[in-house]
C-alpha cells in the first residue's frame, strides 16, 4: 500500500503575522486549510494511508483531522524534532513507510497530478512556472533528472521543482548521504541530486500547482480554488438578500436582507450577514463570523470569528481570527499612482507585484472606531487600534497605535 | 564546519566604552557587534562556535547563553597575549579545518561562505581598502598569497587582511611551536606559513568593518541601520509622526508629537518625548527615556539612559546607564582627539559619553569631548577637554 | 536532586536520551549516563559534565531506553554509583531521583536472598527490588516493589522481559510524561522532551505510568486505570544554562541588573509620571483596603518584611508579615484585608495553604510570582509576575531583588491611590527606580573587593549580621544566604536588639556584619558598631560611597549607594549575596545545590 507523507511541520516565518498562531498548512483557502485540500485531492487519486510530519504548533493539526476516521483514511502523526530540512524531516518517517509519495503540505496539488506521480515510481513532480526566480529549477534530459539547482537570479529555465515525490526505501540511504547546505539544512534536492547520479529518477510535468510564499499568494490561491467551487447555500436566506454566481453558505449562517453577495464566494457556518452588506468576488468568510450594516468586503479572506460589523470597508486582505473592526474602520487596498504595493517583510522591501493589497492582520485585533489601515500593512496578533488612529507598515504583537 | 572567534581583547581605543565591557560587545544598531558577527555565522551554516574570551567575559557569557539555535562554547584565555595565542586556546575543540575571525569586526555571511566553500586547505579573506598601512597589507599573486606586512610605515599595497582566515586542524601544530618562541599573534603565524611554503588562496570580502575609535562606532551603526527589520512595537500615540524606515521596540511608548525620521531603531521598554525628535541614524538602547522637545541625532545612544528635556545630540555615543538631565547641549563639530597618544581629526563629531556618568542640567560638551566612565558633571559647565572616568568637575 | 529520563519510541534513543539529559543538566552534573535496550541492557556511565559521557559514548542501537543525570547523595561520585543501576541479573535497569530512608534494611534482606550490590547507592536497592518481586508483570513487579520503599523518589524502569515499556513512578519528586506522536516520554522536567512534544500528563504522587510507543496508561495506588488530562504547552521554556559561569548561582547575581529592568518593564512610565499593574491588580489596588497582610516562606519572607517598611511609610496602611506556614495554621484571617503572598515558583506547599485559607476566609489576594501557569495565579484575585527568568540555584538571589522591586512598585501605587504621594514624588521615585541597575552593575564591578572580605569570614564560625529600620530584614537575608550555602551559622538582628540577648554570643572570633547607611539612625549604628568591637570582634561595615565616618569604627568597609530613606539598598543586597558566594567558594562548597535543601519546596 503506497503511503504519503504529507510535510506540515514549517512556522511559515515569511506569512508572519498568520502564522504565529497556526503552522503555515492550516491557513485556510475557502475555508479548508491548504493541506486539508492536498489530503482531499489525494484521496480522490486513491491513496488511504497517510502520514503527516508535523512539528510548530502540531496540536492544530493533528486537533483538525484526528487520526482520518472522518475522512475514512488512516493518519499518522510523526514529530519532526528540530527544523533541520526537508530531507531530515522525510529521514524521520523512516520505520513509518515503504513505498511512499511525499507532498509538500503548503503546496497545493491537483488530483490528476498525484494519480500521475503515483504512477511513476522514484519521480519528481515538475512545473512550468513564468517566474521561477524564487525556487529551484530542474535541469533534465529526456524525461530523467539531471540536476535541482538552487534558486537563482538569473535562471536558465523556467522549470521548476514542484515539492512533491515518490520514493522507496531506498531513498533513506541517499538521506543519510546528504550533508548539510549553505543553509545549514539537509535538503532533499540535495538527496535527489545524489540519487539522480547513481540511478534514474524521473519527471513528471504537473498540470496544477499553488504555492504560498507571502501572505498574499492566499489571496491568489483563494480565488483559484473558489473558482471551482459548486455553489451550496446550507443556512437561511432572508427574501431580499441578493446572491449572484457561486456561493457557498454553510450551516446556521443567516445572510439578512440587503445582503448583496456576488460569488464566488464561500462563507462558513453560524455567520450573520448583513443586512446590507456588499461582498463581493473571491471572498472567504470563515465559521461564527459578522458582517454588518454597510459593510463591503472584497477578494479577502476571513478567518473564523472576526467581526466586521459596522461601515467597513476591506478589500485585498486578510483578517485573521479573533478580530473586531470598530465601526467606520477602513482598509486602503490601491495606492492613489496606482503602482505596485511594496511592503516590508523581515526587514526586507518586497514588491508584493500586486497593485490592490490592504492589510494582513493577524489574531484577536481590535480597531477603534473611524480607524484607517493603509495600503500593505502588516498587523501583529492582539494588537490594539485606537479611535481616528491612522496605521501603516509593520505594527509588532501586542502593540497600541492611538 | 566549527568557527573560532576571538573575543578576548579589551578594545583600548575604545576606552571608556571598554572599560567595563569588552570591544565586541560594544552595540551598533542595538546589536552587539559580537551578535552581528553570529547573525552572519549563523546564516553560513556553521551550528558551532567557539568563543575565545578573556577581558570581561562574563558580559559575553551572560548576553548569549546558546544562541538561536547555535552551539556556542565558550574558552577563557587568560591573559591577552596576542591573536595567535587566544587561537590557540581552541585547540582542544577543533578536530577538522575551521574558520577563525575577530569579533570586532563585522563581516557578511557571503564572504564567509566564500572562504567556506573554497577548496584550500588554507585561505584568507581580504578587502580593498584606501589607507591599508592601518592594517597587514598583503600582496596577492594569481589569487594567491604571496606576503602580509603587518602595518607597514609607507603606504604600499591596496589590500589588506581582515583577519579570516580558514585553516585545517594541523595549524595548530604551528601555532604551538610559535608559541613556544614567543610569537603570539595570527599574523606572524601566517607571514611563518608562507616562509613554510603554505599555499593560502584568497578570497574578497564583500562587507567588512572594522572598529578601531569611538567614533567609528558611529559609521558603522549608519551603516548597520540599513539593514533593520522595519516594525513598529508598542505604544505609538496619536499626531506622532513616523517616516522611513524604523524599528520600534516591545513595550516602548512614543508620546505626542513626537517626529522619528528613519532609519532608527529604538530599543524595548523606552519612552520617547512629548515631541522628541529623532534624526537619521540614531539608535536607541532599551529602557531609555529621552525627554520632550529633544533632538537626536545621528547617534548611538545604549541602553539605560535618560536623556533630560531641551537636549541636542547629533554625532555621539552615549554608553549604558548614564543620566544626562534637561539642556545638555553636545555641540557637533571637527575636532582633534587624543586616543592612546594618537591625535585623530575628526570631522561632524559629538560628544562621546562614557557609562554611568551623571551630567547636570545646562552643561555645554565641545566637540569631540571623550567623558570617561561615571563621571559626574555640575551644571552649567562648559566642558572643553576630555574628562577621565571617575572624575568630577564641580 | 537529579535529573532522569525515559524514552520509547521510534527514533534512536541515545540521541534523545543524550539530548534530554543536557536539558536537564541542571539538576545535577556530577556523573551521568545511559542504558538501552538492544535484547539486553547496553549501559554507559561517565563522571563528570554530561559532554563526558557524550565524548565516551559509541553508537548505541536501540530505540528504548533512560538516562540520569546525577548529584551525588549517597555514596561518592564514582561510576559504579552513577546511574542508571542494574538488577543483579542485569535485566532491569533503574534511573532514580530522590532518597530512599530505608535503603539499608532493603539491602540487608535482599543480599540474605542473593542479590549482589556494586555500588553504595540507595538507588541500586530499587532495581533488585523491582526484580525481587518479578513474576511476569514489570508494572506488577514495580507496584510491589514502591509498596516497601520509604522515601521520596521519582523512578524510570526497563526490563529486557518487556522490551516494549517502560515504566514511571514517583512520590514527592516530579515526574512529568511527554505524550508524543509513535513515541512517549518521562523527565524529571518539560524541556527535556519539549522538542519532540508539546502534549504533557503530569504524574501525580504514588500513580504509575506504563509507556509502549504507542499509549500511556496510568494506574493509581489501588492499580485501577486512571484518566489523566493531556496539557498542551505554549509557554516558552527557558534554557538553564550556566554559559560559562562557574556557579548557576554568580550568573544569576549577574543577571540582576537586567531582571530589575524586566520587573520594571511596561510598568512605570517617567513621562506620564504613573505606575501601571494588569486590569485584576489595578482593580484590587484600587478597592478598599484597610490592612495588608503579607505571607510567604523563606527568602521571600524577607522580601515581605521589606515590603512592610515601604508599604506603611507610603501607604499609612498597617502591614503584618507571617510565615505562610504559621498564617496557615495561626494566622487572623480578615475579610477586610488585602493577603500578598510571595512566592518564586508558585508552587510553594505551604503558601499555598496560606492562599487558599486567606481565600476562604473572604479576604482579598495578590500574589507575586515568577512562573506563569503556576497553582499560586490560579488560586488568588490577582498576581504580578516577577519576569526574571528561571533561576536555579537554590539560595534565592534575582528572585528576591525583583520580589522587593514589586513590592516597591505596589506601596508607590497604593501610596498614589490613597493620596499619600505626589505626582511630582512619583516621578522622583521612578527615576530612583530607574537608576537601580547601574547601581548594581558597580557593585558587580567590586566583586574583587567583596571577594577580599570574603576571605575574612572564610573560617569563621558564626557571623552576626546586624541593621536598623530596613536594613534589618537585609541583615536576615545576609545572614540567611551565608548560612544556605556556606554552612556557616550565621543571625541577622535588629541592631538595637543585640543588647538584649544576642551580645552573649560575641567572641572575638564572631566577625559582625553591619549595614551602615546613612539614614536617620546612623549615629545609632555607629555606636552599635562600638560596642561591638568592644567585645573584641570584627566589624565589616557596609556603607554609603561618601561616608568617611565609618572607616574609624569599622575594621573593613565595603561600599554601596544607600537606599534612599525608607527604601531599601538593592546594591547592599547584592553586596551581601557576592559575600555568601565567595565565602561559600572559598569553602568549596557545593553552591549551586546545598545540602538537604530543595528548590521550590512542594513538600510541607
Amino acid at each position: 500500500m503506497v503511503k504519503c507523507l504529507i510535510l506540515a511541520a514549517g512556522e511559515g516565518k515569511r506569512i508572519h503575522p498568520l502564522t504565529f498562531t497556526r503552522p503555515k498548512v492550516m491557513l485556510p483557502i475557502a475555508n479548508k486549510p491548504i493541506i486539508e485540500w492536498n489530503l482531499l485531492n489525494a484521496i480522490n487519486a486513491g491513496l488511504k494511508e497517510f502520514v503527516f510530519v508535523v512539528a510548530y504548533k502540531s496540536e492544530m493539526v493533528r486537533n483538525y483531522f484526528g487520526n482520518g476516521e472522518k475522512y475514512k483514511v488512516k493518519i499518522e502523526y510523526v514529530n519532526q524534532g528540530e527544523p533541520k530540512g526537508t530531507a531530515h524531516a522525510i529521514g524521520v518517517v523512516e520505520k513509518f513507510v515503504d513505498d511512499f509519495i511525499v507532498l509538500c503540505g503548503d503546496t497545493i496539488f491537483g488530483e490528476n497530478d498525484i494519480k500521475n506521480i503515483l504512477n511513476t515510481k522514484k519521480s519528481i513532480g515538475l512545473y512550468k512556472l513564468d517566474n521561477p526566480n524564487e525556487y529551484g529549477i530542474v535541469e533534465t534530459k529526456n524525461d530523467k533528472v539531471v540536476k535541482i539547482y538552487e534558486k537563482m537570479d538569473k535562471p536558465f529555465t523556467d522549470i521548476i521543482n514542484a515539492g512533491i515525490y515518490h520514493f522507496d526505501k531506498k531513498v533513506f540511504d541517499f538521506i543519510k548521504k546528504t550533508s548539510k547546505s549553505s543553509r545549514g539544512e539537509y535538503e532533499i534536492t540535495d538527496t535527489i541530486n545524489i540519487m539522480a547520479e547513481k540511478s534514474d529518477v524521473s519527471s513528471v510535468m504537473l498540470e496544477e500547482w499553488r504555492d504560498v510564499v507571502y501572505p498574499w499568494h492566499l489571496l491568489d490561491a483563494n480565488e483559484e480554488v473558489l473558482k471551482k467551487l459548486d455553489k451550496k447555500i446550507e443556512g437561511t436566506i432572508e427574501k431580499n438578500a441578493t446572491i449572484k454566481g457561486k456561493v457557498v453558505i454553510g450551516k446556521n449562517t443567516i445572510v439578512m436582507n440587503g445582503s448583496y453577495i456576488e460569488g464566488p464566494v464561500a462563507i462558513g457556518e453560524n455567520c450573520k450577514i448583513g443586512p446590507n452588506c456588499y461582498i463581493r468576488p473571491y471572498t472567504s468568510i470563515g465559521d461564527g463570523c459578522h458582517i454588518g450594516n454597510a459593510c463591503e468586503v472584497k477578494n479577502s479572506i476571513i478567518f473564523d470569528s472576526s467581526n466586521i460589523p459596522h461601515q467597513n470597508y476591506v478589500g485585498d486582505s486578510i483578517i485573521g481570527s479573533g478580530c473586531n473592526f470598530g465601526a467606520g474602520t477602513k482598509v486602503a487596498n490601491l495606492r492613489l499612482d496606482k503602482n505596485n504595493i511594496i511592503v516590508t517583510l523581515n526587514g526586507k522591501k518586497i514588491d508584493s507585484k500586486r497593485r490592490k493589497l490592504g492589510v494582513i492582520m493577524g489574531d484577536n485585533v481590535q480597531t477603534g472606531i473611524n480607524s484607517m489601515i493603509n495600503i500593505g500593512s502588516f498587523i501583529g496578533n492582539n494588537v490594539s487600534i485606537g479611535p481616528g488612529a491612522t496605521v501603516k507598515g509593520v505594527i509588532e504583537p501586542d502593540s497600541k497605535v492611538m | 564546519m566549527k568557527a573560532v572567534i576571538l573575543a578576548a581583547g579589551e578594545g583600548k581605543r575604545l576606552r571608556p566604552f571598554t572599560e567595563a565591557m569588552p570591544k565586541v560587545m560594544l552595540p551598533v544598531a542595538n546589536k552587539p557587534i559580537l551578535e552581528h558577527i553570529f547573525d552572519a555565522i549563523k546564516k553560513t551554516g556553521i551550528d558551532e562556535i567557539i568563543t575565545v574570551v578573556g577581558y570581561e567575559k562574563e558580559v559575553i557569557m551572560d548576553y548569549f547563553k546558546d544562541y538561536k539555535g547555535l552551539k556556542i562554547t565558550y574558552i577563557t584565555q587568560d591573559k591577552q597575549l596576542g591573536t595567535a595565542h587566544a587561537l590557540l586556546q581552541a585547540k582542544d575543540e577543533i578536530n577538522e579545518s575551521f574558520i577563525v575571525l575577530a569579533g570586532d569586526n563585522i563581516i557578511d555571511n557571503k564572504s564567509i561562505q566564500k572562504l567556506i566553500l573554497d577548496r584550500s586547505e588554507y585561505s584568507i579573506l581580504v578587502k580593498e581598502h584606501p589607507h591599508p598601512s592601518k592594517y597587514g597589507v598583503v600582496f596577492l599573486e594569481n589569487q594567491n598569497l604571496v606576503e602580509l606586512v603587518e602595518k607597514p610605515e609607507e603606504e604600499i599595497g591596496k589590500f589588506i587582511s581582515t583577519g579570516i582566515y580558514k585553516f585545517p586542524k594541523t595549524v595548530f601544530k604551528k601555532l604551538e611551536q610559535l608559541n613556544k618562541q614567543g610569537i603570539h599573534d595570527l599574523s606572524s603565524v601566517v607571514q611563518s606559513l608562507l616562509k613554510d611554503g603554505i599555499l593560502f588562496s584568497t578570497n574578497t570580502a564583500d562587507s567588512w568593518m572594522d572598529i578601531v575609535y569611538p567614533w567609528d562606532l558611529i559609521q558603522v551603526n549608519e551603516i548597520m541601520l540599513q539593514n533593520i527589520k522595519v516594525s513598529t512595537g508598542g505604544t505609538i500615540e496619536k499626531n506622532v509622526s513616523i517616516k522611513g524606515d524604523v524599528s520600534i521596540g516591545k513595550d516602548t511608548k512614543i508620546y505626542s508629537g513626537s517626529y522619528i525620521v528613519g532609519p532608527i531603531i529604538i530599543g524595548e521598554g523606552c519612552e520617547i518625548g512629548p515631541n522628541a525628535c529623532i534624526f537619521p541614524s540614531t539608535s536607541i538602547g532599551d529602557n531609555s527615556v529621552i525627554h520632550p522637545f529633544t533632538e537626536i541625532q545621528n547617534s548611538v545612544i545604549m541602553n539605560n539612559i535618560h536623556i533630560g528635556s531641551n537636549s541636542f545630540i547629533r554625532n555621539s555615543v552615549v554608553a549604558r546607564g548614564s543620566i544626562l538631565r534637561h539642556n545638555f547641549t553636545g555641540s557637533s563639530g571637527e575636532s582633534i582627539i587624543e586616543v592612546e597618544g594618537e591625535f585623530k581629526k575628526v570631522k561632524n563629531i559629538g560628544s562621546l559619553i562614557g557609562e554611568d556618568c551623571t551630567i547636570e542640567n545646562h552643561v555645554v560638551v565641545d566637540p569631540g569631548c571623550i567623558i570617561g566612565r561615571k563621571c559626574n558633571i555640575c551644571s552649567m559647565k562648559r566642558i572643553r577637554n576630555n574628562i577621565q572616568s571617575n572624575s568630577k568637575v564641580m | 536532586m537529579c535529573g532522569i529520563i525515559g524514552y520509547n519510541g521510534f527514533r534512536d534513543a541515545d540521541n534523545v536520551i543524550l539530548d534530554g539529559l543536557k536539558k536537564l543538566e541542571y539538576r545535577g552534573y556530577d556523573s551521568a549516563g545511559i542504558a538501552i535496550i538492544d535484547k539486553k541492557q547496553q549501559v554507559y556511565k561517565e563522571i563528570g559534565e554530561i559532554k563526558n559521557l557524550e565524548k565516551k559514548l559509541p553508537k548505541i542501537k536501540g530505540t528504548i531506553g533512560i538516562g540520569h543525570t546525577r548529584w551525588a547523595t549517597h555514596g561518592g561520585v564514582t561510576k559504579n554509583n552513577a546511574h542508571p543501576h542494574l538488577s543483579t541479573s542485569g535485566k532491569i535497569a533503574i534511573v532514580h531521583n530522590g532518597i530512599i530512608e530505608n535503603y539499608i534494611k532493603l539491602r540487608e534482606n535482599l543480599e540474605k536472598k542473593g542479590f549482589k550490590f556494586v555500588s553504595q547507592t540507595d538507588s541500586e536497592i530499587i532495581a533488585n527490588l523491582i526484580e525481587d518481586n518479578y513474576r511476569g508483570n514489570l508494572k506488577d513487579a514495580v507496584f510491589s516493589a514502591i509498596k516497601k520503599l520509604e522515601g521520596y523518589y521519582a523512578i524510570v524502569v526497563t526490563c529486557t522481559d518487556e522490551p516494549d515499556k517502560i515504566i514511571g513512578a514517583r512520590l514527592q519528586n516530579p515526574l512529568v510524561i511527554g505524550v508524543g506522536d509513535n513515541e512517549n516520554f518521562l523527565a524529571s522536567d518539560i524541556p527535556a522532551f519539549l522538542k519532540y512534544t508539546n502534549r504533557v500528563v503530569y504524574l501525580d504522587d504514588t500513580e504509575i505510568c506504563v509507556l509502549t510507543k504507542k499509549d500511556v496508561k496510568v494506574y493509581n495506588k489501588d492499580e485501577k486505570i486512571v484518566d489523566k488530562k493531556e496539557n498542551v504547552i505554549d509557554w516558552n521554556i527557558q534554557d538553564a544554562e550556566k554559559s560559562g559561569f562557574p556557579h548557576f548561582m554568580l550568573k544569576e547575581i549577574y543577571d540582576q541588573p537586567d531582571t530589575i529592568n524586566q520587573v520594571l518593564r511596561g510598568r512605570i512610565s517617567e513621562i506620564h509620571r504613573n505606575i501601571n499593574f494588569n486590569e485584576n491588580v489595578e482593580n484590587l489596588l484600587n478597592s478598599n483596603i484597610s490592612s495588608i497582610q503579607i505571607v510567604a516562606c523563606g527568602t521571600s519572607y524577607y522580601a515581605g518584611l521589606i515590603g512592610k517598611y515601604i508599604i506603611e511609610k507610603f501607604t499609612d496602611t498597617p502591614v503584618f508579615v507571617e510565615f505562610s506556614s504559621e498564617y496557615r495554621y495561626f494566622g487572623l484571617k480578615h475579610e477586610s484585608s488585602l493577603v500578598i503572598a510571595i512566592t518564586q515558583s508558585g508552587e510553594t506547599l505551604d503558601t499555598l495553604a496560606a492562599l487558599r485559607e486567606a481565600k476562604n476566609s473572604g479576604c482579598k489576594t495578590l500574589v507575586i510570582t515568577n512562573v506563569i501557569g503556576s497553582t499560586a495565579t490560579r488560586i488568588s484575585d490577582a498576581y504580578i509576575l516577577m519576569q526574571s527568568g528561571l533561576e536555579i540555584g537554590v539560595a534565592a538571589t534575582k528572585t528576591f531583588t525583583s520580589q522587593i522591586i514589586v513590592l516597591l512598585l505596589i506601596a508607590l501605587k497604593l501610596g498614589m491611590i490613597k493620596n499619600k504621594i505626589s505626582a511630582v514624588s512619583l516621578y522622583e521615585y521612578i527615576r530612583y527606580l530607574r537608576e537601580i541597575p547601574r547601581k548594581v552593575r558597580d557593585v558587580l564591578d567590586k566583586n574583587n573587593e567583596i571577594l577580599d572580605i570574603a576571605k575574612q569570614l572564610k573560617n569563621a564560625k558564626s557571623v552576626f549580621f546586624i541593621g536598623r529600620g530596613v536594613n534589618y530584614p537585609l541583615s536576615l537575608e545576609g545572614a540567611l544566604k551565608l548560612k544556605e550555602i556556606s554552612y556557616i551559622h550565621a543571625e541577622g538582628f535588629a541592631a538595637g536588639e543585640l543588647k538584649h540577648g544576642p551580645f552573649a554570643l560575641l567572641t572575638k572570633s564572631t566577625p559582625v556584619v553591619v549595614i551602615a547607611t546613612k539614614d536617620s539612625t546612623y549615629d545609632k549604628i555607629l555606636a552599635n558598631i562600638g560596642e561591638v568591637k568592644a567585645r573584641g570582634s570584627q566589624v565589616i561595615a557596609i556603607a554609603e560611597i561618601d561616608d568617611t565616618e565609618i572607616e574609624k569604627h569599622a575594621d573593613f568597609v565595603l561600599r554601596a549607594p544607600g537606599g534612599s530613606g525608607v527604601l531599601p539598598s538593592i546594591p547592599i543586597i547584592v553586596i551581601l549575596q557576592l559575600l555568601a558566594y565567595h565565602v561559600a567558594d572559598l569553602r568549596k562548597c557545593s553552591i549551586d545545590k546545598p545540602r538537604n535543601l530543595a528548590k521550590s519546596v512542594t513538600v510541607e
